[in-house]
């Protein structure tokens, strides 16, 4: 580790075991699948609890005080306030004119507002069920506000191609962080946004830029006059006249394919790097008063972690398709005995199904205890913290929040532990 | 017990929820309670076992709190005999995890009995309380429903093939056709008296199927129209069509629908992999009721066919001939038993050789040339 060349106080550590991790959502995946879902309220409060509780700050470790109780309450609350919403957004639908026509468009807004609004305040929530020595943590501010400028700031990532992302991450941060504290201790966020965007430039060019290369080819091969014709007349064959009236068309859809691949395969490649130093960004930026945190992440231990994913994901398949086998196999003789039956039917439907469930939520769990565990595991284990003995002079400020929003964020799946 | 209670003193750390700062302690266990004493004998609390709770902590680690108390103290006990004592005096700190697994085991099957019970839910209440509250949309909602569903349809099933449009019979040389097929909507709308006017329309699609959309809207696939060897045969599946307008099956649909979508996407199914259970529960549960559907709509169209004066059979036949499949997704195997059921009931309802024809000869001709260029 590397911080362990720091004196004891100002280190931050890990302590968790992987293999507890493990147990602990392999059970969790059967219950989810027995309950069909309903457990993921105890999942996600057992994951929270062993990451707290294993995570050391100079000494001593966080405490996760929710209950799966809270959770299930706050999805219920959510739930009744989203059901007259979408009826609402149904009865919008079936306007009409222009109202109905952009009521896919006002949906998908409101929704994604709320969703914001959601993410905000299950922060809050979560904040505010985190003990530290006897002292909460605990976040103000205004879910509206954050949600008006997270929309704000989604759209302007979105037309600049991703280009205002770190400015966006700096921004709403600085504003989570403004509003976060502990005990009477602001938090503060100190991340530039131009620092990570200098450090991700090379990326975006690499992912990107054959995307750009791939569209520039396809509008340069098109008549866009012979186009507008033929797409207008419509019909199964629209393909082959656009073929037909623009000669270099084919070569240019090759290439175009092509460069699609490069920037799947670049993106595949680098998004490790990227939530590496994303990562890294973000726990330097952190600080509370004159207590700062200053992260030495390595981003060949987070490659390791998604290496660590990449084998066991194929050891779980070579696994999978072994188990397959006898069940292909049962599945063929039933069809030779019983042809065209329903049962036969069924058990094929059932067979398939509980494969895919299988298989989804096997490399989900692999997913988060190689890459999730790891993650967490390496960002804590990176951060040396400055000013600590403050850490001794911290006064009480703040009570428990609402857990009506985390349920929020389930119901609209945008919660996260 | 004596072993155990040799044990009554020992080392922790207290902090007092006030402020952030670290206090080694002497944790003495009196008869009744324990108390908190600072290094320089201070005494800095007194908890009564049966309020002291065990918190989130690594397994190491014994980290108590007092229940109940608005402020946060906390005391944290790492001597692993100090902590086997405390557990011996308050049994609620549960340091063996068996209260915790019971408890962990009754949750776990309160959870599976909801689930059950949601899944009965949606399997037996879903339906008959949209079957319940079908009546209750008005009619003009419907018609909006029906626009908003035709718009969909249309664009799914209109293939634009060599710049042909979707309905057929719209060009003027094709008035007669248009007219013969009015003729014969207007033969069984007179007796069926639905209280919304029906609309309908041959469409440029070769399989042959039919179907209604709320509002009364009907499509008759070009496909019906050329396997149809009378006019009853294409009256019979449009009374069985004018069935689903009739028992506002549309609407029925989009209600149980929307009632499965809650369950099944909203309060069930949220995990990883869980899509595709919903998908398949959600499909099995609305196929099994469509099938109840489709027999209702059968009868419905067989009395209508009598009860204007055409032949009662005639939809079985064509059923026979285009093995079942009067709605799109359900196109069964014409030897598959539900088709034959389903001829069994219309042969049993009506009786052999009854009626006339519902259309004169030369508007049946006419009428089979609509999709015709």
């Amino acid at each position: 580790m590397s911080s362990s060349a720091e004196p004891v106080e100002s280190r931050v550590r890990f302590l968790g075991q992987r293999g507890t991790y493990w147990r602990l959502l392999s059970r969790g995946a059967v219950l989810l699948v027995l309950t069909l879902g309903l457990y993921r309220f105890w999942l996600m409060t057992d994951v929270r609890r062993l990451l707290w509780s294993h995570s050391e700050i100079s000494g001593e470790t966080l405490e996760y005080s929710g209950s799966a109780l809270e959770l299930l309450l706050g999805f219920l609350v959510a739930v009744s306030v989203l059901v007259p919403l979408y009826a609402g957004f149904f009865l919008i639908a079936l306007q009409i004119g222009a109202i109905g026509e952009w009521s896919g468009v006002l949906a998908f807004l409101g929704l994604g507002f709320l969703g914001q609004f959601a993410i905000y305040r299950a922060r809050r929530y979560r904040l505010s069920r985190t003990i530290y020595r006897g002292l909460r943590f605990a976040q103000g501010g205004s879910a509206w506000i954050y949600a008006l400028r997270a929309g704000a700031w989604w759209a302007l990532t979105g037309l600049t191609l991703g280009l205002a992302y770190p400015f966006q991450l700096a921004s709403l941060e600085r504003y989570k962080m403004r509003h976060t504290s502990y005990g009477n201790l602001p938090g503060r966020f100190v991340g530039a946004g131009w620092r990570l965007f200098l450090r991700g430039m090379l990326m975006w060019i690499a992912v990107v830029g054959p995307l750009l290369l791939a569209l520039s080819a396809l509008t340069a091969a098109i008549d866009w006059g012979a186009m507008a014709g033929t797409v207008e007349q419509g019909g199964d064959d629209v393909m082959a006249r656009i073929e037909g009236g623009n000669p270099g068309f084919g070569s240019a859809i090759a290439f175009a394919l092509l460069m699609f691949a490069a920037a799947a395969v670049m993106a595949a490649l680098l998004y490790p790097v990227f939530q590496a130093i994303v990562l890294r960004w973000w726990c330097s930026g952190l600080s509370f008063g004159d207590l700062r945190l200053d992260s030495k992440l390595r981003i060949r231990d987070v490659y390791g972690a998604y290496m660590r994913f990449v084998w066991y994901a194929l050891l779980f398949s070579i696994v999978l398709a072994l188990a397959a086998l006898p069940a292909l196999l049962a599945l063929g003789l039933l069809e030779e005995k019983l042809p065209n039956s329903t049962a036969t039917e069924a058990a094929s439907v059932g067979g398939a199904l509980a494969g895919y469930v299988i298989a989804m939520l096997g490399y989900s769990t692999i997913y988060r205890a190689t890459v999730g565990f790891s993650l967490w595991q390496l960002a804590m284990d990176s951060i040396v913290l400055t000013g600590v003995p403050l850490l001794d002079r911290i006064e009480a400020r703040g009570g428990a929040s609402s857990p009506l929003s985390e349920g929020l964020a389930d119901a609209l799946s945008v919660g996260d532990y | 017990m004596s072993e155990a209670y040799a044990i009554n003193t020992g080392a922790g750390v207290f902090f007092d929820g006030r402020t952030s700062a670290r206090h080694p302690v002497h944790v003495m266990l009196r008869p009744e309670q324990l108390e908190i004493e600072s290094e320089d004998g201070r005494l800095l609390a007194e908890w009564p076992y049966r309020e002291i709770e065990s918190l989130n902590a690594p397994e190491s680690v014994l980290r108590l709190g007092r229940r109940g108390n608005a402020v946060l103290e906390r005391l944290v006990v790492s001597d692993p005999a100090l902590a086997t004592a405390l557990g011996e005096r308050a049994v609620q700190l549960d340091r063996s995890g068996r209260v915790g697994r019971r408890q962990r085991a009754a949750v776990i099957g309160a959870g599976m009995l909801a689930t059950l019970s949601l899944v009965l839910l949606a399997w037996l209440a879903v339906p008959s309380l949209a079957a319940r509250l079908t009546p209750y949309v008005p009619l003009s909602l419907e018609r909006k429903l029906g626009a908003a569903i035709d718009m969909q349809v249309r664009a799914a099933l209109d293939t634009h093939h060599r710049g042909a449009q979707f309905e057929c019979g719209l060009e003027p040389g094709k008035r007669p056709t248009k007219l013969a097929l009015g003729r014969l909507l207007q033969r069984l709308e007179s007796v069926a008296a639905l209280g919304m006017p029906l609309r309908i329309a041959v469409v440029r699609r070769s399989e042959p199927n039919a179907i209604a959309l709320p509002g009364g809207q009907i499509y008759v696939f070009q496909g019906l129209v050329d396997q149809a060897d009378t006019p009853d045969q294409l009256a019979g599946v449009l009374a069985h069509e004018i069935g689903h307008v009739a028992h506002r099956d549309g609407t029925r649909a989009v209600l149980h629908g929307a009632g499965l979508s809650f369950l099944f996407g909203m309060m069930l199914g949220d995990f990883v992999g869980g899509g595709a259970v919903v998908i398949a529960v959600r499909t099995l549960l609305q196929s099994s009721y469509s099938r109840d559907t489709e027999a209702a709509a059968d009868a419905y169209g067989v009395q209508l066919m009598r009860k204007a004066g055409g032949d009662g059979r005639a939809l079985g036949v064509m059923l026979g001939k285009i093995g079942g499949a009067t709605e799109p997704g359900m196109r069964i195997l014409r030897d598959h038993p539900d088709t034959k059921a389903r001829i069994a009931a219309i042969e049993r309802l009506a009786p052999a050789g009854g009626g006339g024809m519902l259309l004169a000869a030369q508007d049946w001709a006419a009428l089979r040339t609509i999709c015709k260029d």
